[in-house]
């Protein structure tokens, strides 16, 4: 339940497209907070009595922090890469764990059940073993070589294909993915979680993407994506208890679950803990 | 924790709400539960909490005589042990993976479900016949009051406008609602059915009227 | 016929459906609703000034209300999706056509506040949601007593699928499912239906396909 580890991390708060003068009301962590543009156009957050909060704007994203953040935002190479398109999928909320939401965008395993005919389909349910590591120079999670048999991987895919994935998750609720990009072997599509904890089982889910896709059009492929995190809402918000738990005993994981427990065991770790539940209940 | 329901029984849904092959939600004194009916027709209950990544289970599907949770597909015998993991079909999961169970049992058109070891068999009502069952946003206190009668020990409430032909089979739920069976004496034809639960739902205003006003509190 | 189209709307899925279960090909054209608004930009203003989504063109002829759609494809493919001409079924499906409107009103504001954050007042949004749903849920208690699995006869018509959507997406906006067993069983039997399509927030019924046999030792 400490919030002290996490109030220092940079958090996703709102479109940077989307800014208006007028401000849009929103919450960090429970304080109420402010997000607008100032007479410059540049993005402006203020925090519950009117303090001013760190701001910076980067993929698409207005990010902020109720502290002082000590690093700069985690760098996405890619989104400085041409050739790709850079897409702002749009907000969703999810009454759940920003740290669940998380987690759950870190798995393959549910493809075939939640994400039916497009991630994945029966009988191709089995995970093969893949790489899981703490890259300890960048403070990272890291999976690696997670393939998957997809029958639509992407908007620009044309049928069943296996798809080879790579995790990361350069902060706490923050996850980037890679994965096989049809148009371009040798190239990785980038989809993102940027997630905003409002309280700690409520959060506001912002995805982005930067794809190289030159055929489909900006809708398809923000509606691709949504398609996607909906199919996902309806399970974040049935898991019981609501936070996450990192008590190994409470939940079972396998060894498709491998990048899960890292992810757990580095939040706990760094005590990473807003949006967990610490001790079985 | 429940001293006082432990090896009891909960009427917790009709027979005919849960078909062969489905799985429903449903609460006991415990907590919530996944109430499911395998192909062949028998009936199960277990935590309503999937032990691999905590999904509820009354979210998941039936096949055979297995029910399976939605989110990746682990599968459950009705004894609680866990039969599939489709991410690792090789795999015959361990016997430590299971999901807690309860006692069920089924009298005269009622699922009941126990907590414990129950040490008698629920109550039986003879010569009733389940309509359906309904939720109320009050207490027993508040029903009671709108049906101008008191519950029997198991629960059993003959409301006095009814003279006789309906009666509510009560079961306590969280947060001050109530779950009512609807239960009627005897065969009766269609119009009688429909206007059985056009009474309950009325009681039910009744009853929500009384509780909103604190009258029954 | 094409229809202006958002996966995550309710109303438009009504749409998608009926289509898939009449075998009416459709052509899609997607609307940025979220986070575009494009609803709510000159070209689709132009079509329907109200803003809202779907809009179905066939023609000189535009239509911006579902139920109208639901009944130009039935009419159009499938006319057994109609009401015959019984009185009481005729009625029946306008009863709950029009009723259809107010679950958009109540269980789709609750749902967009909820899940897009719309700004409304949700606690009343929620409640006027519940109190439809009881009405549905006895009124199908109530078409079981008559022998009928569906909302206006024993078959399904464009009433069923006009209120199926929001029903089945009402826990989206907060408002859980759990206390209604006729809901659930005319949901569970509009799910069956062949040809059904599904839409985010709706999950397939995995135990209509067998369990796969898995051949071991392939790993
Ligand atoms: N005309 C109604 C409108 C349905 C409706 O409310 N659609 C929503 C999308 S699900 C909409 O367009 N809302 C406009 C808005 O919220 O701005 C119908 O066809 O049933
Ligand atoms: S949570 Fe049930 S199978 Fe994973
Ligand atoms: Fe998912």
């Amino acid at each position: 339940m400490t919030m002290q580890a996490m109030i220092d991390e940079w958090y996703p708060v709102g479109l940077f497209s989307q800014l208006d003068a007028a401000g849009r009301g929103t919450a960090l962590m429970g304080e109420p907070i402010v997000v607008a543009s100032d007479a410059d156009g540049n993005a402006k957050v203020t925090g519950g009595n009117g303090r001013v909060l760190p701001v910076c704007v980067r993929y698409g994203h207005v990010w902020s922090s109720l502290g002082a953040p000590k690093k700069a935002l985690f760098s996405i190479p890619e989104a400085d890469q041409t050739g790709r398109r850079f897409v702002d999928v749009g907000v969703v909320r999810v009454r759940c764990s920003p740290l669940r939401a998380v987690e759950n965008f870190l798995d393959v395993a549910h493809f075939p059940f939640v994400h039916t005919d497009i991630l994945g389909a029966e009988p191709h349910t089995e995970v093969q073993n893949y790489k899981v590591e703490i890259r300890e120079d960048v403070d990272e999670v890291w999976a690696t070589q997670v393939k998957f048999y997809q029958p639509l991987a992407a908007k620009s895919a044309s049928g069943g294909i296996t798809t080879e994935y790579m995790y990361r998750v350069p902060a706490p609720t923050c996850s980037v993915l890679y994965k096989t990009c049809p148009p371009r072997p040798s190239e990785w599509d980038v989809i993102t979680l940027f997630v905003q904890p409002l309280a700690e089982d409520l959060c506001d889910v912002w995805p982005w993407m930067a794809l190289f896709d030159d055929t489909t059009s900006l809708t398809d492929l923000i509606h691709f994506q949504q398609t996607i995190f909906l199919q996902d809402r309806s399970i974040l918000e049935n898991q019981i208890p609501r936070l996450l738990p990192l008590d190994p005993g409470l939940e079972i994981p396998t060894r498709a679950d491998l990048t899960s427990v890292a992810y757990r065991r580095w939040l706990k770790r760094h005590n990473y803990t807003y949006g967990a539940q610490l001790v079985a209940q | 924790m429940h001293p006082d329901t432990t090896g009891s029984w909960t009427p917790v849904a009709l027979s005919a709400d849960l078909p062969a092959g489905t799985v429903i939600p449903a609460r006991i004194p415990a907590g919530s539960i996944a109430l499911w009916r395998s192909e062949s027709g028998r009936p199960a209950a277990s935590a309503n909490r999937c032990p691999h990544r905590g999904m509820s289970l009354s979210h998941g599907f039936v096949r055979g005589e297995a029910l399976s949770c939605i989110y990746h597909g682990w599968s459950y015998a009705q004894a609680g042990n866990c039969l599939r993991i489709p991410a690792h079909p090789g795999l015959t999961p361990p016997q430590a993976i299971r999901v807690k169970t309860y006692p069920v049992e089924e009298t005269g058109g009622v699922i009941w479900v126990a907590m414990g070891e129950p040490s008698a068999n629920p109550p039986k009502f003879e010569g009733f016949v389940a309509l359906r069952s309904l939720m109320a946003e009050a207490g027993i206190a508040a029903i009671e009051a709108a049906a101008g009668a008191k519950a029997s020990p198991a629960g059993l409430v003959e409301p006095a406008e009814s003279t006789g032909t309906i009666c509510l089979l009560l079961s306590a739920q969280e947060d001050r609602q109530t779950l009512l069976h609807v239960l009627l004496k005897g065969e009766a034809g269609t119009a009688a059915r429909i206007a059985a639960s056009r009474a309950a739902e009325s009681l039910r205003r009744k009853a929500e009227d009384l509780q909103k006003k604190g009258i029954a509190q | 016929m094409k229809l202006y189209d958002y996966i995550l709307s309710p109303s438009c899925y009504k749409v998608r459906l009926m289509a898939a279960l009449t075998g009416v090909k459709l052509e899609l054209r997607p609307v940025d609703f979220h986070p575009g608004a494009e609803h709510r930009g000159p070209e689709l203003l132009a079509l329907n000034p109200a803003g809202s989504i779907p809009i179905l063109e066939d023609g000189d002829l535009l239509l911006t209300e579902s139920s109208a759609i639901l009944v130009y494809l039935a009419a159009h493919a499938a006319p057994e999706w109609l009401a015959s001409n019984k009185p009481e079924e005729a009625a029946r499906v306008q009863q709950w056509l029009s009723f259809s409107g107010r679950l958009t009103a109540s269980l789709g504001c609750a749902r967009l506040h909820e899940m897009l954050l719309r700004p409304g007042d949700i606690g009343a949004l929620q409640a006027q949601g519940i109190a439809a749903l009881r009405e549905l849920e006895a009124g199908l208690v109530e078409q079981a007593e008559r022998g009928m699995r569906f909302l206006a006869a024993d078959r399904p018509t464009v009433a069923d699928i006009a209120c199926f959507p929001y029903v089945a997406l009402a826990p989206d906006g907060g408002v859980s499912l759990d206390p209604y067993p006729a809901i659930r069983l005319w949901s569970r039997a509009v799910r069956a239906l062949d040809a059904f399509i599904e839409m985010p927030g709706i999950h397939r019924l995995h135990e209509l396909k067998p369990e796969p046999h898995i051949e071991l030792g392939k790993a």
